[in-house]
C-alpha cells in the first residue's frame, strides 16, 4: 500500500501537469467533473471500507456543499478558497449529524436511513433550486444569474481542472493520513468487532462521528468544486438515485483503495460522455453500470482497482527476483 | 389540420406572392413546392466547410430538438445550392440532456475544439443559462431558436428569434383577459428559477398592472405531477388556466383535466410550445374551441414566401417526422438570416469568428413573414427582436387565428422598445 500510495502521488502530478494540456476543451470539463465526483466516491468508498457502513447519501451531500458555495459566493465577497472550505465544512457538520442515527443502525437500517436524507434533499433542491445571485436565504433570482468567482490559479478551463486535481490529491492525502493514525486504527478494531472495540477504550462514537464527518467534507469539496465550475447547479444532478448510482460504483470501483475512488468518478462521468462522443446513447452506460456491479459481487469483491493489484501482482511474481 | 391539407393551402398561398418570391414547381407529379436557399445556385458547395454550432436539449421533460433540425434542413439545402460563396455549412449540434454538466461540456468542444464561428438554431431551457458567460468571453455570437430561460434574452451574446416564455405567456394572458374577460389566471410553469417563476411571474406582474389577479403553480421538471398541478391550480381561484409548458407535458395536464371534466369550467390558454401541427390531434375533440394558444411566429397557413419555403425545406431535407411548430419555423428562420448576413460578409474572412461576430451584430430591420415585427441584433447587453405574436385557437383538427400579430403590453418590454428607438427601428 505505501508503494500504492507513492504511485499514486507520481500519477496526480503527472496528470496536473499534462490533462490539461493535452485534453480538448470538452475533455478539460469532463475531467473537472470527474475530479469533483472522486472526492465524494472517496468520501463514500472510506467509510464502506473502513467501517462497513453504506451512505447512499453522498451525491446529495455534494448539493449541500455546492449550496452552500454558491450561497457565500454570491452573498460575501470572500475568495474562493474561503467559500470552499465553509461548504467542505458545513457538509461535514451534516456528515455528522447523520452519523447520530448510525451510532445505533447498521448494515440495511442505515443504508436506508441515508438514503431518506438523500431523497429529503432532493425535495428540498428541486422546491429551492440553488442559490444564483437572488435576495433572500435562499438566494434564487428568476432572471440572469450572477457569475461565480474562480480561484485565483484556476481563471481558465485548463488552469481550473489542475485546480480541481489538486484538491482531490489533497483529499485523498487527508484520508490515507487518518488511514494511518490512530482513527485508522481505531476504525479497523469498530469494523471488526464494536464490543472489543469498546472493551479496548475506543471511542466508537467519536471515530464513527468523525468519518462521517470526514466523508461529508470531500463531498461538500466536491460540490463547491462542481459548482465553480460550471458557475450554476441544477437540482437534477443531485438526485437520490444519483447517489445509489454513485454507491454502486463504489463497489465496482474498489472501495479499499484511493484508485477504486478514481475508478468510480472516470466509470461515473468518463463512461457516459465517451459514449455520447461515439454517438450512442449515454444511458447504454446504466446498463454497462449493472452488469459491472453483478461482475464485481460475483467474482471480484475489491472491484475493479483489486483486479488491478491482483494483475501487478501477478507480474511482480513472474519477475526473476521479486517476491510475491 | 393534415399534412396534405396543409401543404396545398400553402402552395395556393405562395402562388399569390408569384414566381419572383418564390419558384413554385410540381416536381414528379409530388406536388412539392421548390426550395430557395441560400444563394439557389443549384450546384452542391464543395469548399472547405465553414463550421457552424448548435447546442439543444432532449430528455425528460421535454424534446427541444425542433430547432436545430429546422436549420439543419436549412443549411442542408444551402449546401445544396452553392454554399456559403462554394463552401458548405458543417453543421454540428450537441445534446445538453438538460444536464448543465453536458451543457457546459458541450459548448467547450463546439467553441474550443471545433472552434465554431457562431452557435445557431440554440433550443434549451439549461443550455444558455450555463453558456452565456463562455459566449461572452469567446466573442461568439449564438442566434438561438428555442430559447426558454432568462439568459436568452437578457445577455450580450444571445439573441433568439423565438420569443420566450415570457412575451408568450404574458402575450396569452394579455389576450384572455382582453377578450375573454378573465379576471384570475394561474400560470403552470415548470420549477426552473430563470423559466417558470421568470415567465409566469411576469405574468403575476401584468395581471397585477391590471388590478387582476395572477398565480403560479410550478412542477418539479424531474417528476412533473399534473394532478396535483391542477388541484393546485383550480385551489388558487382561477378562472382561467395557463399552460406554459413543454408540449408533451401540457398535453399530459390538459389530459388529467379532461378526465375530471374541467374544459368548460374554466377558460384555457397556453404559451407557444402548444402551437405544433400534431397537437390538436393528440389533445382531441374534447379541447376544440376551448384552447386559445399564442403563436410567437405566424401561423405556418398565414402565407408568405417565408412561411411556403420553411414548409418545403422541412419537407426536402428534414425528417419526416420532424415537428412543424413554432421552434422549427425560428430555428428555419434564425439559419435563413444567418445565412443571408454570411453571404453578404466577405468570403475571405468566413473562418474569422471576431468578423462573423460583427455581421451577426450588424444585422438590422430583416423582415420576414414568419415574424410580426423586425429581426435585429445590434450592441446591447439584452436582446429580444420578437415581442409581438398571433393568437390561435385549436378549431376543427387545427388551429384557427383569432388575432393577428399584436404587441404584448407588459413593463418588460420598455428597454427592448427603447433599444427599437436607438437602431431606428420604432
Amino acid at each position: 500500500m505505501r508503494m500504492s500510495g507513492v504511485i499514486g502521488v507520481i500519477l496526480l502530478a503527472v496528470a496536473v501537469v499534462l490533462l490539461p494540456v493535452l485534453a480538448g476543451g470538452q475533455w478539460v470539463r469532463i475531467f473537472t467533473s470527474t475530479a469533483c465526483f472522486a472526492l465524494a466516491a472517496m468520501g463514500a468508498a472510506f467509510i464502506y471500507a473502513r467501517l462497513g457502513m453504506v451512505s447512499l447519501a453522498q451525491v446529495a451531500l455534494m448539493g449541500v456543499g455546492g449550496w452552500v458555495f454558491l450561497r457565500l459566493n454570491h452573498a460575501t465577497a470572500l475568495p474562493f478558497e474561503a467559500n470552499l472550505l465553509a461548504a467542505g465544512l458545513v457538509t461535514s457538520v451534516l456528515g455528522m449529524l447523520l452519523a447520530l442515527p448510525a451510532l445505533r443502525m447498521r448494515g440495511l437500517y442505515l443504508a436506508l436511513m441515508t438514503l431518506m436524507v438523500a431523497g429529503a434533499l432532493e425535495i428540498v433542491f428541486t422546491a429551492r433550486q440553488f442559490p444564483n445571485g437572488g435576495t433572500g436565504f435562499w438566494g434564487v433570482a428568476t432572471s440572469f444569474s450572477a457569475t461565480v468567482r474562480r480561484p485565483l490559479l484556476g481563471q481558465s478551463d485548463p488552469a481550473y481542472l489542475r485546480y480541481s486535481l489538486l484538491v482531490m490529491g489533497a483529499g485523498f492525502l487527508l484520508i490515507e493520513a487518518h488511514r494511518r493514525a490512530a482513527p485508522g486504527r481505531a476504525w479497523a478494531l469498530i469494523r471488526r468487532s464494536e464490543a472489543a472495540a469498546i472493551a479496548s477504550g475506543v471511542n466508537v462514537t467519536l471515530y464513527k462521528t468523525w468519518a462521517f464527518g470526514l466523508s461529508g467534507l470531500l463531498a461538500g469539496l466536491g460540490g463547491g468544486l462542481l459548482a465553480g465550475s460550471l458557475g450554476l447547479l441544477d437540482a437534477a444532478t443531485f438526485r437520490a438515485s444519483e447517489s445509489v448510482l454513485l454507491f454502486a460504483l463504489v463497489v465496482v470501483g474498489g472501495a479499499r483503495f484511493w484508485f477504486g475512488a478514481v475508478a468510480t468518478a472516470v466509470l461515473y462521468r468518463v463512461a457516459p460522455a465517451l459514449l455520447n462522443n461515439w454517438g450512442v446513447d449515454a444511458d447504454l452506460a446504466l446498463i454497462l453500470f449493472g452488469a459491472a456491479l453483478l461482475h464485481a459481487v460475483i467474482t471480484a469483491p475489491d472491484g475493479i482497482a483489486g483486479q488491478i493489484l491482483g494483475f501487478v501482482g501477478a507480474l511482480r511474481g513472474r519477475m526473476p527476483g521479486v517476491r510475491p | 389540420m393534415t399534412m396534405r391539407v396543409l401543404r396545398k393551402g400553402s402552395l395556393k398561398t405562395a402562388a399569390m406572392f408569384g414566381a419572383g418570391m418564390i419558384a413554385l414547381a410540381a416536381s414528379g407529379g409530388a406536388g412539392m413546392a421548390a426550395v430557395s436557399c441560400g444563394a439557389n445556385t443549384g450546384q452542391a458547395a464543395t469548399g472547405a466547410p465553414v463550421k457552424v454550432g448548435g447546442i439543444f436539449g432532449n430528455a425528460a421533460p421535454g424534446d427541444f430538438s425542433a430547432s436545430t433540425t429546422a436549420a439543419r434542413a436549412y443549411f442542408d439545402c444551402v449546401n445544396a445550392n452553392g454554399g456559403l460563396n462554394g463552401r458548405p455549412i458543417q453543421y454540428l449540434t450537441e445534446n445538453d440532456q438538460w444536464n448543465p454538466e453536458l451543457a457546459a461540456q458541450a459548448a467547450s468542444k463546439l467553441l474550443k475544439d471545433e472552434k465554431v464561428v457562431a452557435m445557431v438554431g440554440n433550443g434549451s431551457f439549461v443550455e444558455m443559462a450555463v453558456n452565456a458567460p463562455t459566449y461572452k468571453a469567446e466573442g461568439v455570437m449564438t442566434m438561438a431558436s428555442a430559447c426558454a430561460v432568462s439568459e436568452c434574452f437578457e445577455s450580450p451574446n444571445i439573441v433568439s428569434t423565438n420569443q420566450g416564455p415570457l412575451p408568450s405567456t404574458v402575450g396569452a394572458a394579455q389576450y384572455m383577459v382582453e377578450e375573454k374577460g378573465s379576471k384570475n389566471v394561474s400560470c403552470i410553469g415548470l420549477a426552473i428559477p430563470d423559466v417558470g417563476p421568470w415567465s409566469c411571474g411576469a405574468m403575476e406582474g401584468y395581471m397585477a398592472s391590471k388590478g387582476l389577479a395572477g398565480s403560479s403553480v410550478l412542477l418539479n421538471p424531474a417528476s412533473p405531477d399534473v394532478n396535483s398541478a391542477l388541484l393546485e391550480a383550480v385551489g388558487s381561484g382561477a378562472d382561467t388556466i395557463l399552460v406554459n409548458l413543454p408540449a408533451g407535458l401540457a398535453i399530459a395536464f390538459l389530459k388529467a383535466a379532461e378526465e375530471q371534466g374541467m374544459g368548460d369550467s374554466y377558460q384555457w390558454a397556453s404559451s407557444t410550445p402548444l402551437y405544433d401541427r400534431t397537437v390538436p390531434e393528440a389533445l382531441g375533440a374534447y379541447w376544440d374551441g376551448k384552447m386559445y394558444v399564442n403563436a410567437e411566429m405566424t401561423p405556418w397557413d398565414k402565407g408568405g414566401p417565408d412561411a411556403v419555403n420553411w414548409l418545403a425545406v422541412m419537407d426536402a431535407y428534414a425528417p419526416k417526422e420532424a415537428a412543424r411548430d413554432s421552434f422549427s419555423q425560428s430555428g428555419y428562420l434564425s439559419a435563413k438570416i444567418f445565412v443571408d448576413a454570411m453571404l453578404a460578409l466577405d468570403p475571405a474572412t468566413l473562418d474569422d469568428r471576431a468578423a462573423v461576430t460583427a455581421a451577426i451584430t450588424a444585422i438590422k430591420g430583416v423582415t420576414s413573414d414568419l415574424m410580426c415585427g423586425p429581426y435585429y441584433v445590434g450592441e446591447a447587453d439584452r436582446h429580444m427582436p420578437n415581442h409581438a405574436g398571433t393568437m390561435v385557437v385549436v378549431k376543427g383538427g387545427g388551429f384557427e387565428t383569432v388575432r393577428d400579430c399584436y404587441e404584448y403590453d407588459s413593463p418588460y418590454f420598455a428597454p427592448i422598445f427603447e433599444q427599437e428607438k436607438a437602431l431606428g427601428l420604432r
